[in-house]
């Protein structure tokens, strides 16, 4: 393989035990938590924690965890606890944030000052994604979706601000106003720590993402869907704003699994991924898209695409169809190799997140054996001959270098 | 809704303090303002009909609804009560009387909050804008259109005649839009924790029109309002639901008419 690619673990950290989707409405929101067991919730938190602390022991370069709320599919409503739990577990290895769901905090500067709390224990080993969470979040915690990409970017900036600013200063802003910003501690990465940017390809997102020079990542998109939105970033990037973007600023969320032959693969990985469309993405579409989630404009570009390309919902596509579109890569290492080689060499993709993903129910020595298997068969043919992950040779992680470049003189406070 | 058939009634663009409207209007006598609730929009109902028989009706749509554009500066129900305001005074109206069904009856009841002395008589049918104890309004924002139409209408006769497309996008794309002004406006809370307080304010005669079973809104809200306006009573529409200007537009046009008549 020419190209090179780096690979971030995750794990969704989902709660299998569920009734079937004939007898829910759907698998976040409303399904009631008297179905959650705390005692087999607190033996999967143990188990999950293990296999993230196992991406660094394997190499990977990074471990990531996200935030949702009230649902089955990932119970990680606080990510800075889970990121907490793997920092103290690990030396080397960063760990992604991806994201925290910033209209989803009443006051911002809390992330400010927990991420900057983490990064500084961690010794700068914290990205820091930013998402707006799901249109479902905003059916659970009753934020207003019509005011969330606004509250998104304000509290982006307040929180660049007091990560960059000498304290205490004013923000002034229409949903934060606050007179004394001066978060004890700042973080210990210069600047901040790295910012990505995961999305669904909406392109006010990715816009938004090229201009800042933040890795922008695809989640659980078809292979044609990650082009057009890589393209629509690169084309920003060059024609808008001037530069021509690395692969390190392309980054896939496609969960992944390898075994010894296609054949095998397949027969463990299958059920797994069928939870994960099927069961843990059964959403309705009121509750994914609440009113004033996306802007009217945005709705109907959906809406169109959808019929123009035939695209389904999460929980209709068949297993044929997350393999045919890459959705999920399963395959002996061969074959993943080669599908990931189609993302780095078509897409020029330079980040797989969700490598060795644990998918929906997926027991524990599945997980295990999968990362074990791509770590030694899959990652060193994306890395230079007997190169280690980028934390074991010093090289920074996605975002920070251009983050460095595109920041101005330090800003100088009387 | 732009989706339904032709309204006999075309709509006309105004300016109410420099801001667009989409304004509906018909028929002779003393100014009556209708305020529309958060669907049935851009329409001329037969339910405005039969008011024009004994008023000049006012239908104007509210902002970021039907015709009218949205506007950023439109957070909640309080920009609304002054637009309303605005055009009271740009039409020159010492009084007007307010009818305002269901989101257009927290408007109306607010806007006789800030200026009770403007207005003549209010009606408020299926309102919102108070919370009743335990009886929260059923969530809009987390139905599948189908069920809505089910919940809003006890009797389905008419639905035909408000039932927007759902073949077209550019129907369900302004549904969307219109409701994402409903969500700028009551997302959350969904009710007006102030409003209590300030109905006691309210000095003009008043008629709450319920339905005879509300699915939507419980019915207890028409009581609480009926409680808290001095000498408001209550009417209920018998065999309706939420939809009752629709489900039974002369009925209740009737006993909308003969208490402004009682006034004049």
């Amino acid at each position: 393989m020419s190209n090179r690619l780096q690979f971030w673990h995750f794990g969704l950290m989902p709660y299998p035990h569920i009734p079937p989707t004939s007898e829910i409405e759907s698998t976040w929101v409303t399904l009631s938590n008297r179905h959650y067991d705390p005692e087999i919730g607190h033996r999967l938190y143990r188990r999950y924690l293990d296999e993230s602390v196992l991406a660094e022991k394997l190499g990977y370069d990074g471990t990531c965890v996200n935030e949702h709320h009230q649902n089955a599919y990932g119970t990680m409503p606080d990510p800075n606890v889970m990121a907490s739990q793997i920092v103290a577990r690990t030396e080397q290895i960063y760990v992604g944030i991806i994201g925290n769901a910033l209209p989803l905090h009443q006051n911002p500067l809390r992330v400010a000052e927990a991420v900057a709390m983490l990064d500084v224990i961690s010794g700068g080993r914290i990205i820091s994604g930013f998402v707006r969470g799901t249109g479902m979040e905003y059916h659970s915690l009753r934020y207003n979706p019509a005011e969330s990409r606004d509250r998104f970017w304000e509290a982006h900036d307040l929180i660049l601000e007091a990560w960059t600013k000498d304290g205490p200063f004013a923000f002034e802003g229409r949903f934060y106003d606050l007179p004394y910003v001066n978060p004890w501690p700042k973080p210990y990465q210069r600047p901040h720590p790295p910012i990505w940017l995961p999305g669904m390809g909406s392109l006010e997102t990715i816009d938004e993402a090229a201009k800042r020079r933040y890795p922008f990542m695809m989640v659980f998109s078809p292979l044609w869907f990650t082009k057009m939105a890589y393209d629509m970033y690169r084309h920003a990037a060059e024609e808008k704003y001037g530069y021509t973007p690395s692969p390190t600023q392309l980054a896939f969320c496609v969960a992944t699994y390898v075994a010894e032959t296609d054949e095998k693969a397949h027969a463990e990985a299958r059920e797994h991924i069928m939870w994960l469309f099927q069961r843990g993405l059964w959403v309705p579409p009121y509750q994914w898209f609440p009113p004033g989630y996306v802007s009217g404009r945005s709705f109907r570009g959906m809406l169109e695409a959808k019929v123009k390309h035939n695209i389904k919902d999460h929980w209709e596509l068949t297993y044929d169809d997350l393999v045919n579109d890459h959705y999920v890569i399963v395959g002996s290492p061969q074959t993943v190799a080669e599908k990931l080689a189609r993302f780095t060499d078509e897409l020029g993709a330079g980040v797989h997140v969700g490598a060795s993903m644990q998918v929906g129910d997926m027991p524990h020595w599945k997980v295990v054996k999968n990362m074990t298997l791509f770590a030694e068969e899959v990652m060193p043919l994306f890395r230079e001959k007997g190169a280690g992950p980028i934390w074991s040779r010093g090289e920074l992680p996605p975002g920070a270098a251009e983050l460095v470049r595109a920041m101005p003189e330090p800003a100088t406070v009387g | 809704m732009t989706s339904v058939a032709q309204s006999s009634v075309q709509a006309e663009m105004i300016e109410v303090a420099g801001t667009p409207v989409a304004l509906r209007r018909r028929g002779a006598g003393a100014p009556l303002l209708f305020l529309h609730g958060a669907g049935f929009t851009g329409l001329w109902t037969a339910f405005l009909e039969e008011l024009s028989s004994a008023a000049e009706v006012w239908a104007p749509d509210h902002i970021g609804f039907g015709a009218t554009p949205a506007q950023d500066w439109m957070t909640g129900v309080d920009d609304l009560v002054l637009h309303y305001e605005d055009l009271r005074r740009e039409q020159g109206w010492e009084r007007i009387d307010l009818v305002g069904y269901s989101l257009g009856g927290w408007i109306a009841a607010a806007y006789a909050t800030v200026s009770p002395e403007r207005v003549g008589r209010l009606v408020l049918i299926t309102p919102v804008g108070l919370r009743v104890p335990g009886k929260p309004i059923a969530d809009v924002m987390m139905m599948t259109p189908q069920r809505l139409y089910a919940t809003l209408f006890n009797d389905p006769t008419n639905i035909p005649q408000v039932a927007p497309d759902p073949s077209d996008l550019g129907v369900v794309v302004h549904i969307y839009e219109e409701m994402t002004t409903v969500a700028r406006l009551l997302w959350n809370p969904r009710h007006d924790p102030k409003l209590p307080r300030r109905l006691r304010r309210i000095t003009s005669p008043a008629l709450i029109v319920g339905a005879e079973d509300d699915r939507l809104v419980p019915n207890e809200m028409c009581d609480l309002y009926a409680s808290l306006i001095g000498g408001a009573r209550v009417e209920r529409v018998p065999g309706t639901g939420h939809a009752l200007i629709i489900e039974q537009p002369e009925r209740t046009a009737r006993l909308v008419l003969d208490f402004l008549g009682e006034g004049r």
